[in-house]
Formats: structure tokens, C-alpha cells, sequence
């Protein structure tokens, strides 16, 4: 415990180039502190022989990512079923049910559900970023 | 949330708040003869040997308290 | 084959009945009307969707999200109440504590002072624990700031006898925030200077009062987290919204009628006009989103059928204050952040395997 005492010694030099986008991004870049890649996904034994349907374990994910997630892949005219649970609040996993017509795989079905709610960010950040700067210059005047 | 044994404050040094002691164990103590204590009263600090009555030297008051440990103890901001 | 624009107008509607709402549910999916098409489409939402600033202020922003699900608008206030990272006091060293605060009480009191400093400073951070579970890596500037609070209290001999207050008596008899002193290790002194060093956001925070002879002498470390681990990391006091409330005022509230309409909202919601055609008093909505939906109108019976409550569904007020590391506005652009990263996250690893 007198350890912690100690002033605190310098991490290597190679800390910096290590991590990736360490580099000072420009202002209007929102901050990111979370580099890396710690999502952590599998598919339960319960999918049918065609991939049609099946459900995935998201970890360390609740209702935020899984309400969003459900409403984006539910508006996916090829997904007959799309429904997420927390099967219990101590641990921190959640479910997803995807049951597709056949056209598709739910893996599919996943993965465009996230590719489509990463675009609805975007368009967010971008309208958000426009607004802003429209308001500002209207109160200069 | 590590709490160690009382350390009483010697007599002699560390009449600062220095907090690094020598010596990690506190088995190597030296026994001391004296010991420092509050006053509760007028607040100085009294020094008392084994066989010293339990009055602090300036303003005669009979209560008097022990000094806080010296070392230092960690806790979790939660 | 689209649907009539009261149709649509219907569906945009959560009613707010006297004993009951309405029409809760979002149906705006493939399927559930026959003939309509209401599948994903980017296109069709940059024209659908927009922002509204409509108070901005470093630390308190107001603005309508339009055009969204509420799912995706609660991902939004979820993420910036508990996912958005702070630097928060986590260990306290007591070196030396003698005020009537005890160690554990002072150590949590000082877990909660937010902290303010350089923000491109702050993106040198890293984790120290990557979550709750995980023991904390070796200690380094990188990811482990340090501030020290040394006060001893002491008398003011200078003050006359018949002085009672504590502040002109005693030299330090509280301890503030402002008294907590960033001490940067190695490569901090350059991320965090000047105007920019680590401090508490605001100084005045009263910390412990002391008495002369009474000291406090203390290492912090403080170490980034996010509020699901614990509230003292979360970025913002509040970060809510509320659906813009609608009135519709079905059939004509006239004379003494519409003087008691007009009170049943709060100030500036409805008001008595004279009605260009009858030259009546005539009750008229002006402002709904000054409303607090309490129903009041509807438990008047004069006011039966000629009188509808309701919110719009997708028309989100949103409201961010925050606790002062982040202005409010770019909290929210983080927080659109972290959702567009989780999903990108997830599909590299769904892509993998």
C-alpha cells in the first residue's frame, strides 16, 4: 500500500504510437476515448438449418443499443420477427431474436440493422452540426 | 480498504506531517519512553513520559487526546 | 396507395385522455398497413428528420429532435447519462485527517466534484479499468491523474475579541474545492496547461470546515470511467426529453368559456382572441410546447368534445445540462458517437466470424 504513494512512472514511449487515432483530431471531431474493439457477440444454438432464423448474444449491451437495434431491423420489410430481451438484469447481456422470410439470413438482417443505424448517426451528427451553426450565426446577427 | 494498526507518533522526529517513515514492519518500532498527546483544551501538544500525570503542561487541562496514526490509508472515492 | 393526411396526422399522435392514453405504440413498419411501404430509407429520413436548437448554452441546451424513433431518441439520453467518459476522483490517499469529516465520508464527497480541464488533453487518456470487474492496469500519466488538498487550519490573531464568525476568526476554516491542486505527472504538464490544467469545475463545492489545529492532507488519483460504473462519472446532471404537446381544439370555446379555457393552461399556452368572422371571444392555442399536459381542461364538462389532448410522437424535446467537463452540445455529438461505434463494432465482429 505505500507503493501507491509513489509518484507515478511514465508509461513507454510506444504507448502513444500503439493506440490508434491518438493523433489530435480536429475541433468539430467529437471526442473519442474508446479506441478499441471490445464488442463481444455470438450466435445461440437455437438458429434453424437455413440461417433464417436465429438469436445473437450481445455482451455488455442493454436497452440502448437493444431497443434502437430492434426498431431498425423491424422496419427491414425481409424480417417477418425481430425482438431483444435482457434475460436477467445481473448480468449484463442481451438478446436478439431475428426471424427472417427465408430471403435472407438473420445474420444478414443483423448487419444491415447496424449498418442502418450507423447511417441514421451520421445524419444525426450532420444535422446536429448544421443547426448549430446556423443558430450561432443568427444570434451574431 | 486496507486499515493497519494504530502507529503512534514518536516523541522525538516527524513533529511535521511527514508521512514517509522508515521501516515498512511494525514490529521494528522502537519502544519509546515517551509519547505526544492534544490537549483538548488549548490544542498544544503535550509530551508525556511513563510516569507523567495526565495533564497537559500548559493550560493544566486533565483530557487529552491521542494523535492520529501517521500513516496513510487509502480509500475508494464510491 | 398513401394514406390521407389525417390519417397521418392521426398516427403522429400519442392521445392524452382523461384516464388514459392512446395510441402508444410506433407502427411505422413494413407490414402493418397494408399497401404502405415503411422500410428503412436514408433518403427518406435526411428529408423527414430535424434538429431545432432552441436554447444554447455551454453548459444547458434545449433542442427538438424531429423524425425519430423513441427507441433511437432514448439510445441518445441513455448513452449521455451513462456511457459518455469522465475523469472523476476514484482512490483517495489520506496521508493526514483530523477534521471532524471522516476519511471514508470525505473520500466519497470528494468522488463527486466534477472536474474540468484541457478536452484535447483529455483524449491522451486511456482506461485504467476497462470495466468494474477487471483490476485496475499499473498506474501511468497516461491514464491516472493526480491532485493533492493539503489544508491545515489555523487562528487569525489579528481579528478583535468580540469577532464570532469562523471565516474571519480562523484562517481555512472550510475547505473548498478550489483548494484541491492538480499535480501533473510526466507527460500532463504539457496535455494540461495553463488554462487548461485539471480542476475542479467549480471552485466554491464547501468540501469539510475545520477548527485550528485540525488538518487535512490528502493524494487523490483520479482515473476516466463512465456513469454505469458509478453516477460521479456521468457527464450530465440531466439529460432528458418530453414529446411536444398538442392541442386541438375541436368545435368553437366562445365568451366565458373561453376565459376559463385559457386558465386551465399554464401562462402564454392559449389565449382569448376575436374572432375575425363572428367578432366572438374566442379561445386559441398559441403556444403548446409552454404546455404541461395536466389535463385540466378535460375535467371541465363545457369543455366535452371541443377539446383534444395528445403529444407528438416523434417531435423529441431534448434537454441536456452538464456537469461542466463537456459542453452540452458536444455531449451529444459523443453520444451519437458511441452509438454509431457500437454498431461499427458489432458488424466488424458479426463480419469476422
Amino acid at each position: 500500500m505505500a507503493d501507491h504513494d509513489e509518484s507515478l512512472p511514465d508509461a513507454p514511449e510506444y504507448a502513444t504510437s500503439n493506440i490508434a487515432g491518438s493523433e489530435p483530431s480536429d475541433d468539430d471531431e467529437p471526442l473519442d476515448l474508446t479506441h478499441e474493439n471490445n464488442a463481444k457477440i455470438i450466435m445461440l444454438g437455437t438458429a434453424t438449418d437455413d440461417d433464417s432464423c436465429a438469436s445473437f448474444q450481445f455482451e455488455n449491451e442493454d436497452h440502448t443499443l437493444g431497443n434502437a437495434l430492434r426498431w431498425i431491423i423491424m422496419k427491414n420489410p425481409q424480417v417477418e420477427f425481430c425482438g431483444y430481451s435482457i434475460p436477467h438484469p445481473s448480468e449484463t447481456k442481451m438478446n436478439m431474436r431475428i426471424q427472417t422470410y427465408g430471403e435472407i439470413t438473420a445474420k444478414d438482417a443483423l448487419i444491415k440493422g447496424l449498418a442502418d443505424l450507423r447511417d441514421l448517426c451520421d445524419v444525426v451528427t450532420d444535422k446536429f452540426i448544421a443547426e448549430k451553426e446556423r443558430f450561432v450565426a443568427e444570434k451574431g446577427n | 480498504m486496507q486499515r493497519e494498526g494504530y502507529v503512534p507518533p514518536t516523541a522525538g522526529g516527524g513533529a511535521g506531517s511527514g508521512s514517509t517513515r522508515p521501516g515498512g514492519a511494525y514490529g521494528d518500532v522502537p519502544r519509546q519512553t515517551s509519547m505526544k498527546y492534544l490537549c483538548a483544551d488549548c490544542g498544544k501538544s503535550v509530551t508525556l513520559n511513563k510516569a507523567d500525570p495526565i495533564r497537559c503542561k500548559e493550560c493544566g487541562f486533565r483530557i487529552l487526546y491521542k494523535e492520529r496514526t501517521k500513516r496513510m490509508v487509502q480509500f475508494e472515492a464510491r | 396507395m398513401a394514406p390521407s393526411k389525417e390519417e397521418l396526422e392521426r398516427r403522429r399522435i400519442v392521445g392524452v385522455e382523461l384516464e388514459r392514453v392512446s395510441n402508444v405504440t410506433s407502427t411505422d413498419f413494413p407490414g402493418h398497413y397494408p399497401g404502405e411501404d415503411h422500410s428503412w430509407n436514408l433518403d427518406d429520413f435526411k428529408k423527414n428528420s430535424k434538429i431545432d436548437i432552441h436554447k444554447a448554452n455551454d453548459l444547458d441546451y434545449e433542442f427538438d429532435l424531429i423524425g425519430v424513433d423513441a427507441s433511437v431518441a432514448n439510445a441518445f439520453r441513455r448513452i449521455l447519462i451513462s456511457e459518455v467518459p469522465t475523469l472523476a476522483i476514484e482512490t483517495v490517499f489520506v496521508h493526514n485527517n483530523t477534521s471532524i469529516v471522516q476519511d471514508e465520508v470525505l473520500a466519497q464527497r470528494l468522488g463527486l466534484v466534477p472536474l474540468r480541464g484541457d478536452k484535447k488533453g483529455f483524449q491522451q487518456l486511456r482506461w485504467r479499468k476497462k470495466s468494474p470487474d477487471e483490476p485496475a492496469a499499473e498506474a501511468t500519466d497516461f491514464n491516472t491523474v493526480v491532485m493533492t488538498l493539503k489544508v491545515a487550519c489555523t487562528r487569525n490573531h489579528a481579528t478583535p475579541n468580540t469577532e464570532t464568525d469562523p471565516s474571519k476568526l480562523y484562517f481555512n476554516s472550510s475547505v473548498y474545492a478550489r483548494d484541491i491542486k492538480f499535480a501533473p505527472q510526466g507527460r500532463q504538464s504539457s496535455w494540461f496547461s495553463g488554462a487548461g490544467e485539471i480542476r475542479p469545475v467549480n471552485p466554491d463545492i464547501l468540501l469539510a470546515k475545520l477548527r485550528p489545529g485540525q488538518e487535512i492532507d490528502l493524494e487523490i488519483h483520479c482515473v476516466l470511467g463512465i456513469g454505469q460504473d458509478h453516477a460521479k462519472f456521468s457527464p450530465v446532471a440531466t439529460a432528458s426529453y418530453r414529446l411536444l404537446p398538442s392541442i386541438k381544439i375541436k368545435k368553437p370555446i366562445t365568451g366565458e368559456d373561453a376565459e376559463k379555457f385559457v386558465n386551465c393552461f399554464p401562462k402564454g399556452v392559449a389565449e382569448v382572441q376575436k374572432d375575425k368572422k363572428t367578432g366572438e371571444n374566442t379561445a386559441v392555442v398559441v403556444n403548446p410546447r409552454k404546455d404541461t399536459v395536466s389535463r385540466e381542461v378535460l375535467r371541465h364538462d363545457e369543455f366535452k368534445g371541443k377539446v383534444e389532448l395528445g403529444r407528438i410522437r416523434d417531435h423529441f424535446i431534448f434537454s441536456i445540462e452538464s456537469t461542466g467537463m463537456y459542453n452540452s452540445d458536444e455531449l451529444f455529438l459523443q453520444a451519437v458517437q458511441i452509438l454509431k461505434k457500437k454498431c461499427t463494432d458489432f458488424q466488424e465482429k458479426l463480419m469476422e466470424s
